[in-house]
């Protein structure tokens, strides 16, 4: 009981910076997307823009709700609550420091697999419900991406577990503690995996380059074409939500987490994750969207062969190496 | 909690997933029904593996038994799928009594 | 006691969501409430000590084979529209074998004396697993890599579109801009 409070407190403190991180975050978007494209972003709302995100928030919540007439009503409505349920769901086994984990599972690289796994379901039942052949052909062209990614994912992700020796996400960081973090020192199964994680994660999260089932010159507006107001702040906050917590799972398995080369603390993970938060940003505004079969293509013919390789080359490290790891 | 508990849960799921194939005619429905019971069977499995001791080896004897089945309803699923297809294309509708042309 | 109380809600849910499975009369809800089900045997199994297969068993089923019978629902349909019918036939036919089948096995547990041992072995680690399936048992496990390889060919070979004058299926070799448009992945069509 006690070990269930004192999780559950702190998986309401993390689910509330994940939050507030997410405010910050769309300003900090715009205004690095407006630097990127010499101009200057949001500088009205407040200083330097910074209340955007709350008149963001309070113009999408003000908006009607709008249903289609003929829309599978239940799942529609559960649609969304379901994507930023599961989410949340995978920052549940992420140390953000040495004590702040809500539920240090066993098997917590699984539970971040399953979790992004479920994804699908949500993203399913959005398109499905809509009743809108663009919201249809959206849903099943991000359900197909999200599951043939799912594969590089669960395959760079072995690349850590190999190497620590465990699925629990506290002990692999522990173990990058004691030896190098995993995206730095064996450096043919770590920086790639790293990269091949970074990929797969932008791909799940439906983030451009990867972002065909929800681009606005393709198919209106994918699965959310027909969600408004709350329900659509929702599923922007899912997406947002799905990427930090990425961000902070890929900080912990391969950049070692709450580790740091002085005072290690939740500083360094605060950190760490921001940056990579940051990172898929700067592609997002940088790059062009692949094509869905160029998608596939990658996927299947490059990355996940790229994957194998790597969990074959960590395990080899881990066999070649002088007392074990 | 014990083990009759969980074998009684199984085989009343497996006995709803029996009424499903008897009363169901869309063949995807007839796999749903299928999985239902596929899934009963693993939970009997890892019941007792949680509830008797194993004679030999390292004790996992039951979950390793039932990853091997999810594997391979996996696998059945997916080759059930693809016969839906090949129905569907075939007779432009799924209902099970439509794959009945080798009966004499 | 609270362990009890909780196994006996999950057991609960579970067995409603499964006979939603099977007296829906919409097809994607019916594939829909089948994911409930496997989510809730997975927290059964988390509660068993199998925690490994809960995490595999959300992993292959939710995220896999529901996403695969979706599909399946919703490339086999004819008309327009969410309504995907699926009439049940037969009913009291099939509540007797359902009834009489559990009637039976639960007589032969009831039947069955010292079921309940009262031991708890010990907890079942991912570590045990990886032992038992590449030590133990390494044989079935190749032989069931197998079997998943030459299922996803077989999946593939079975329910690929041909052209219609083609003799040896998958040896023809077509123009290419046919070429493109047959080797689309499935995913892409919406309906025939």
């Amino acid at each position: 009981m006690n070990a269930l409070f004192r999780g559950a407190s702190y998986g309401a403190v993390i689910i509330t910076a994940i939050l507030s991180t997410i405010a910050i975050g769309i300003w900090f978007e715009r205004k690095f997307a407006g630097r990127m494209q010499s101009r200057l972003g949001p500088t009205i709302v407040g200083p330097v823009g910074l209340f955007q995100p709350l008149a963001d928030v309070v113009k999408l919540l003000q908006k009607e709700d709008i249903v289609p007439r003929d829309a599978d009503r239940s799942l529609f409505d559960l649609a969304p609550i379901l994507a930023t349920l599961f989410a949340l769901g995978a920052a549940a086994v992420v140390p953000f420091s040495a004590t702040a984990v809500t539920a240090d599972l066993d098997i917590g690289v699984l539970w971040i697999l399953a979790i992004g796994a479920l994804m699908v379901i949500p993203t399913f039942m959005a398109g499905w419900a809509s009743n809108n052949k663009f919201a249809l052909l959206g849903g099943m062209r991000a359900v197909a991406q999200a599951v043939s990614y799912a594969v590089p994912l669960v395959l760079a992700v072995m690349v850590p577990v190999i190497l620590s020796g465990t699925m629990q996400v506290s002990g692999i960081v522990q173990w990058q503690q004691q030896h190098h973090w995993v995206a730095l020192w064996p450096v043919i199964p770590g920086l790639p995996a790293f990269v091949l994680f970074f990929l797969a994660m932008l791909a799940e999260s439906n983030r451009i380059p990867f972002d065909i089932p929800e681009a606005e010159s393709e198919l209106v507006a994918g699965i959310t074409t027909e969600y408004t107001g709350a329900k659509f702040t929702l599923f922007y906050m899912a997406e947002y939500v799905h990427t930090l917590v990425g961000s902070a799972v890929g900080a912990s398995l391969f950049l070692g987490g709450w580790d740091g080369p002085f005072a290690p603390g939740l500083h360094w993970m605060v950190l760490k994750t921001l940056l990579l938060f940051a990172a898929v940003y700067w592609v997002r505004w940088s790059l062009l969207r692949f094509r869905s079969d160029q998608l596939m293509d990658l996927c299947w013919k490059w990355l996940t062969p790229i994957g194998v390789f790597l969990v074959l080359a960590a395990a080899t490290w881990v066999q070649l190496m002088p007392g074990g790891r | 909690m014990t083990l009759s508990h969980c074998l009684l849960l199984a085989s009343a799921l497996f006995a709803v997933g029996v009424y499903g194939i008897l009363t169901r005619r869309q063949i995807v429905a007839v796999l749903l029904s299928i999985e239902l019971m596929a899934n009963a069977a693993n939970l009997v499995f890892v019941s007792f593996s949680r509830f008797r001791p194993s004679m030999s080896g390292s004790g996992a004897q039951g979950q390793i038994f039932a990853l091997f089945s999810l594997a391979l309803t996996v696998a059945e699923v997916a080759v059930g799928l693809a016969i839906v297809i090949l129905v569907y294309r075939a007779h432009g509708d799924t209902r099970i009594d439509l794959a009945s042309e080798m009966k004499s | 006691m609270t362990a009890s109380v909780g196994f006996g809600f999950m057991a609960a849910c579970t067995l409603v969501s499964a006979i939603f499975v099977v007296r829906s009369k919409n097809l994607i809800r019916a594939a829909l409430w089948l994911g409930a089900t496997l989510l809730l045997t997975a927290a059964l199994y988390a509660m068993l000590d199998a925690s490994f297969l809960a995490g595999v068993q959300v992993l292959l089923y939710v995220g896999g084979i529901s996403t695969l019978l979706i599909f399946g629902v919703m490339m086999t349909r004819k008309h327009e529209g969410l309504v995907v019918e699926a009439e049940t036939v037969n009913v009291p036919r099939g509540v007797f074998a359902a009834g009489a089948l559990f009637g039976g096995v639960a007589a032969a547990i009831k039947m069955t004396p010292e079921l309940d041992s009262g031991v708890r072995p010990p907890v079942v680690t991912a570590n045990d697993l990886g032992r038992g399936l590449l030590i133990d048992h390494v044989l079935a496990f190749e032989v069931v890599s197998l079997l998943l390889l030459v299922a996803i060919i077989g999946a593939v070979v079975i329910a690929r579109k041909r052209d219609p004058g083609a003799e040896v299926p998958g040896f023809v070799r077509r123009p290419l801009a046919a070429k493109a448009s047959s080797a689309k992945p499935v995913a892409n069509e919406v309906s025939p």
